[in-house]
């Protein structure tokens, strides 16, 4: 008659299981505000990033028996939340290949220092030229699979491993992309604070 | 126009992004200390980094911070 009552080792587990869950999701909550400042910058709006999260946290505790505790729970979180990015089918289009560049790294500093009155002003005061407004829209508007790479590693501070685990792609291709994700903000920078031509 | 030290300006960005030898930074920091044109604009490239960072961060509402610990399952 007693074979419908758990076993010891069953309530044991049982209990374990619902410890260890109580701790993932606080764990997990506690990383939403870090994972809302990457999710802002790789959703177009801030109402997009609101739902991508909420989504993101809704899988997460739904399937967080595939955390393997002791990894990185903020990639994994995130890894959830650019595969949801793509789901939205946000990324149909392909980024054209033939993005225009190529300029050098000094290219924003040079072109910012060029319009100063002074022959050679400080870094600080070349920095002033560029207005928080224009940081926010030229970031939008760098091409999705560039902003990605550069939203992880240089907003969410991912390592180049961890944004290519993130994103699902090679090593290689997270710092070609961030090379040239890094370019194109500063050319949309510097005509955001100097106007095209 | 900038110093025109080419190789210098390829090495700035890994330089911040801590991924260069041993030896490519012993050759980044010697070329930093001798030409003021990169070590200008090396440090205008890392205060540009933070500008950036700071420039895009927005808080997360309260309000979706309420909406996620609604979604727990645990009790």
């Amino acid at each position: 008659m007693s074979e419908g009552a758990p076993t010891a080792a069953e309530t044991r587990r049982i209990a374990e299981e619902a410890r260890d869950r109580v701790r993932f999701e606080e764990e997990a909550l506690q990383l939403s505000d870090q994972v809302y400042r990457v999710a802002r910058r790789l959703a177009g709006s801030r109402d997009e990033a609101e739902d991508l999260v909420q989504d993101t946290y809704a899988r997460a505790f739904r399937s967080w028996q595939q955390y393997q505790p002791g990894t990185n729970l903020r990639a994994w979180l995130l890894r959830i939340l650019t595969n949801l990015n793509i789901d939205r089918g946000r990324r149909s289009q392909r980024t054209p290949e033939q993005t225009p560049l190529e300029e050098g790294d000094y290219y924003l500093y040079n072109r910012l220092e060029s319009t100063m009155p002074d022959e050679n002003p400080d870094e600080e005061r070349v920095l002033e030229r560029l207005s928080q407004n224009a940081v926010v829209e030229s970031l939008a508007e760098v091409p999705h699979d560039f902003r990605d790479v550069l939203v992880l590693v240089d907003i969410g501070e991912f390592s180049y491993a961890e944004a290519a685990q993130i994103l699902d792609i090679p090593v290689g291709t997270v710092m070609s992309r961030l090379h040239r994700g890094r370019r194109i903000l500063k050319q949309q920078l510097a005509d955001k604070a100097i106007g095209v031509g | 126009m900038g110093c025109g030290c080419h190789d210098c300006e390829q090495l700035m960005q890994p330089y911040m992004d801590g991924v260069l030898s041993e030896e490519q930074i012993r050759e980044a920091q010697e070329h930093l200390e001798r030409c003021p044109g990169c070590d200008k604009r090396f440090r205008f490239e890392a205060k540009l980094r933070h500008f950036v960072r700071i420039a895009v961060d927005e808080p997360m509402p309260a309000e979706l911070k309420a909406r996620l610990a609604g979604l727990r399952i645990a009790t």
